[in-house]
């Protein structure tokens, strides 16, 4: 497909570049316990760019019954619209080894899969409770080409479980959730974290008590902590800063943060869903450290905004495609805090709790995104958090909800958890923050 | 093509078949201050075949590759007979229908040049602009489709539509002194290019609006009576009650079953919500549902009583009610769900001025930015706000977030004006992974005795 995409492109246009994306999908649902349906979803598109006279246009397509100089066609009629822009497409061919591809998940039968989630039904089953369990498997073969020369295909599995218990007592509604994420189906380790997560959580969470007031110090969870890092994932954005508007324009190599805040993201990992050997625009993906000890280091660029910012700035191989669309630009895997390291312990608060007289666990906050993200002001009411009182869980609040300025709070940080984990493509443990402003009703 | 679909569902193993399948080209033109990041036009095509057979589970089979079709009968055959039930899923009976139901277009899309749409946008995106002074950035955007439709299944229901879509929004930004505020434009109609001229004073609306924000103060946090506009009032009942009352969520689960009992209060007596999917040129109307079952005004609420809710065949036939026509798919990639269209509170009596003459100081919550529901907790955010004084709107404030529990808000509602109107605003509905479905809302001025409107917490 690439290379005929190619070929029809240069004909037509000074330069571009292309990217196909073949995918299998397989869904199996277990509905209140029940397995009822199983899905499977084949899907392949064909995304073009071209540059034509200076101006770059961009179109995509899953017609497969149509020849792709009609796609071209499209995206030549987007570039006579667009505005001039240099982009610089890579040409090399050299991508660092990456694993991304689990024989064992690729080859896993519909039984097998629906196997793994009656297990984990099984183990969560409560009769007081409702009970949904998701298991999808992904295969996906991406190629990308360009006029320059880069490019090159790989395949990628990905694996999914999710369970989630739902238990309603008259007007009270309460639902724990907790996830899987890898190339590999998992070990039965991470099926025993995932029970061991929900159940500690919902057992804590049956005893309901009052939320406590004030500026107080609050332990974040891994899955708690998107409110805190939305703001630094929208201030390290290539995009961000070509508008103007990162609040770390110009910061790079000050302590912006205290010293125990460290981000990095890093596509090379072996065996995560979100790595790959390169971009879909043919970079080559590479570590990239962003936050150091505190002192922000660099920012995430695809080819368009390092074309924007000009000179001295490169794609850091973070460009990703659908079909549809132009590239858009994103994180792969992020690490935040202290860099993965051992199995570690599923504890609830990691271990943080000790010392708080008066405090919040955050597990989950409600409308986290909503907002003005940039100013890295937030404020949530709460989804799913617990009252810390003298270093220990005393139950679930309900009517609470939380505010602060990440750039505040990330200056005095408490603590990392020893509970490190990965939630989806983000690996952390959980965060103390000091003096982060809780409301009660 | 429906004679190929025909086909295939007479050549199916299973039970129940249907075959969905649909081709929509579409077209996005966006701006980002004067700057055009994009402007490109896709083509996606695809199917989803859905089978089931006596003691078997669903089988579903969505493709992009038309040519695989017959392999894809037998891969969703395949599937469906994976799953032994103890408890057979039933479908609740429906007429068949054949239909040619091709909406009207209102200026095809698909014959104006992607150039034209441009300008267009561009020149809205240019009212914002042309507002100046603080306001230093805006997004406008345009987005058009047109889906080709074709529905069969083994009962004798074969359906052939023309959807359109059309699609415009604005965001500007003002900025001044480290804070930046916005406004929002947004329209959003089961119709074509006719309908998207002439909008532009509701851009240059937007833009003004974000100017006019830096200067407002935050409201104070606390407890107030609180009116939402229509467009505020139809995002509360959308996210805040319509969730609830989608079938999925209770006919599996005997204690949502409970809370949700038809016959239990909700509301006082002014309180009437509905559902309706056969509402004219709405984003969330279509004849029929991506089941093949004919859209209704279904009735949720009725004088304060829960009298209703929304189903599929499947949970319709379950809880031994009538389907609904709401079983919605947002693309050939997803098998059909419970799903909302138009939903509304239903009008009252009086106006504005009524509803707010006696309150000696409250919020006034306009436009909404958005909202979450988690089950029965809640929080939305308010485009802008204005405090009711003396019986008078007063000054404009900002960071309206309204919270609070449904259950408590909703029995809350104590007065409901006469003005109803619905929301012609794009966005979407998010649900199990199919996200942004076409949906909107309508209410008239919405009066809450009291809710909890935080700005900055504490």
């Amino acid at each position: 497909m690439i290379p005929a995409a190619l070929e029809a492109l240069k004909k037509s246009a000074d330069a571009g570049d292309a990217c196909w994306q073949r995918s299998e999908r397989t869904t199996i649902a277990f509905e209140s316990g029940r397995l009822k349906s199983a899905a499977v979803v084949e899907e392949s598109g064909l995304n073009v760019r071209v540059v034509k006279g200076g101006k770059v246009g961009v179109a995509g397509t899953t017609a497969a019954d149509r020849p792709p100089a009609e796609v071209i066609t499209r995206a030549l009629a987007s570039a006579e619209l667009g505005e001039p822009l240099a982009l610089e497409f890579p040409s090399s061919r050299v991508y660092p080894p990456v694993s991304t591809h689990s024989a064992r998940a690729a080859g896993a039968s519909t039984a097998a899969l629906a196997d793994l989630g009656r297990g984990l039904v099984e183990r969560l089953l409560r009769p007081d409770a409702q009970i949904n369990v998701t298991v999808e498997r992904e295969v996906e073969e991406t190629s990308v080409g360009n006029t320059a020369g880069a490019g090159g295909s790989y395949l990628a599995t990905g694996v999914s479980v999710s369970a989630d218990v739902t238990r309603v007592a008259e007007n009270d509604v309460l639902m724990v959730y907790d996830y899987y994420v890898g190339t590999d189906l998992p070990q039965p380790a991470a099926l025993d974290a995932i029970v061991e997560s929900i159940t500690r959580r919902l057992e804590l969470a049956l005893t309901v008590t009052s939320s406590p007031g004030g500026s107080l110090p609050v332990v974040f969870s891994p899955m708690g902590l998107s409110a805190i890092l939305l703001p630094l994932e929208e201030a390290l954005s290539g995009k961000t800063l070509v508008q103007g508007i990162s609040p770390l324009q110009g910061r790079l190599g000050e302590p912006v943060f205290g010293a125990e805040l460290s981000l990095v993201d890093d596509p090379t990992l072996a065996d995560r869903p979100g790595s790959y050997p390169f971009d879909d625009e043919g970079v080559a993906a590479a570590r990239l450290p962003l936050i150091e000890r505190g002192v922000p280091r660099g920012f995430v660029h695809d080819l368009e905004t390092a074309a924007r910012l000009g000179k001295g700035h490169r794609s850091t191989g973070h460009g990703h495609r659908g079909v549809f669309g132009k590239p858009r630009l994103g994180y792969s895997n992020l690490i935040v805090g202290p860099e993965p390291r051992g199995p570690s312990r599923v504890t609830l608060g990691g271990g943080l709790l000790d010392g708080i007289a008066e405090g919040l666990l955050i597990d989950d906050l409600i409308g986290v995104g909503q907002g003005n993200i940039i100013g890295g002001a937030f404020s949530h009411p709460v989804a799913l958090a617990y009252r810390i009182e003298k270093g220990e869980v005393t139950g679930r609040v309900k009517d609470a909800a939380v505010a602060g300025n990440v750039y505040d709070l990330l200056k005095r940080i408490g603590g990392w958890g020893n509970d490190g984990r990965w939630v989806g493509a983000r690996w952390s443990s959980s965060l103390r923050l000091e003096g982060v402003s809780v409301a009660g009703r | 093509m429906r004679d190929r679909l025909e086909e295939g569902v007479r050549k199916s193993r299973a039970d129940y078949t249907e075959i969905r399948v649909e081709r929509t080209w579409a077209s996005s033109v966006s701006f980002r201050g004067r700057r055009l990041e994009t402007a490109t036009a896709s083509e996606d095509v695809g199917g989803c075949v859905r089978v089931l057979s006596r003691g078997r589970g669903w089988g579903v089979a969505a493709f992009t590759s038309l040519d695989h079709l017959p392999a894809m009968i037998d891969r969703a055959h395949e599937l469906s007979q994976a799953i032994v039930l103890d408890e057979p899923i039933r479908l609740a009976d429906i007429a068949p229908v054949t239909a040619e139901a091709l909406l009207d277009l209102d200026g095809d899309v698909r014959g104006v040049s992607l150039a034209e749409k441009t300008r267009l946008i561009e020149a809205y995106n240019g009212e914002m602009l042309a507002v100046g002074g603080a306001i230093t950035d805006t997004i406008a955007n345009y987005h058009d489709e047109v889906t080709e439709y074709w529905f069969v299944n083994s009962e004798g229901t074969a359906l052939h539509e023309l959807r359109p879509e059309i699609t415009l929004s604005g965001t500007a930004l003002a900025r001044k002194n480290g804070t930046i505020e916005k406004g929002l434009e947004s329209i959003g109609l089961r119709k074509g290019w006719k309908s998207a001229q002439h909008a532009g004073a509701g851009f240059r609306q937007a833009a003004e609006r974000a100017a006019q924000l830096l200067a407002a103060p935050t409201v104070r946090g606390g407890t107030y009576p609180v009116v939402l506009d229509p467009e505020m009032a139809g995002v509360f009942i959308h996210e805040a009650f319509g969730h609830l009352s989608e079938a999925d969520f209770v006919y599996e689960n005997p204690q949502a079953r409970e809370m949700m009992t038809l016959g239990r209060r909700f509301g006082r007596p002014v309180l009437n919500v509905g559902d309706n999917g056969a509402a004219a040129g709405l984003r969330g109307t279509m004849p029929y549902d991506d089941e093949g079952v004919p859209t209704q005004d279904s009735t949720l609420i009725k004088d304060g009583i829960l009298v209703g809710r929304l189903h599929s065949r499947e949970t319709a036939a379950r809880m031994g009610e009538r389907p609904t026509g709401n079983a919605r798919a947002i693309s050939f990639r997803h098998p059909p769900i419970v799903r909302m269209t138009n939903t509304y509170i239903g009008n009252g009596h009086g106006t504005f001025q009524d509803l707010i003459k006696d309150i000696k100081l409250g919020v006034y919550a306009c436009s909404a930015f958005g909202g979450q529901t988690m089950l029965e907790s809640f929080s939305f955010t308010a485009a802008y706000g204005h405090m009711i004084r003396d019986g008078q709107v007063a000054e404009m404030v900002k960071d309206v977030v309204l919270a609070g529990n449904l259950f408590e808000t909703l029995d809350q509602i104590e007065r409901i004006a006469g003005d109803f109107q619905w929301n012609q605003i794009g966005g979407g509905c998010g649900k199990a992974g199919q996200s942004p479905l076409p949906v909107t809302e309508g209410a008239p001025h919405v009066r809450i005795e009291r809710a909890l409107v935080g700005g900055e917490v504490g």
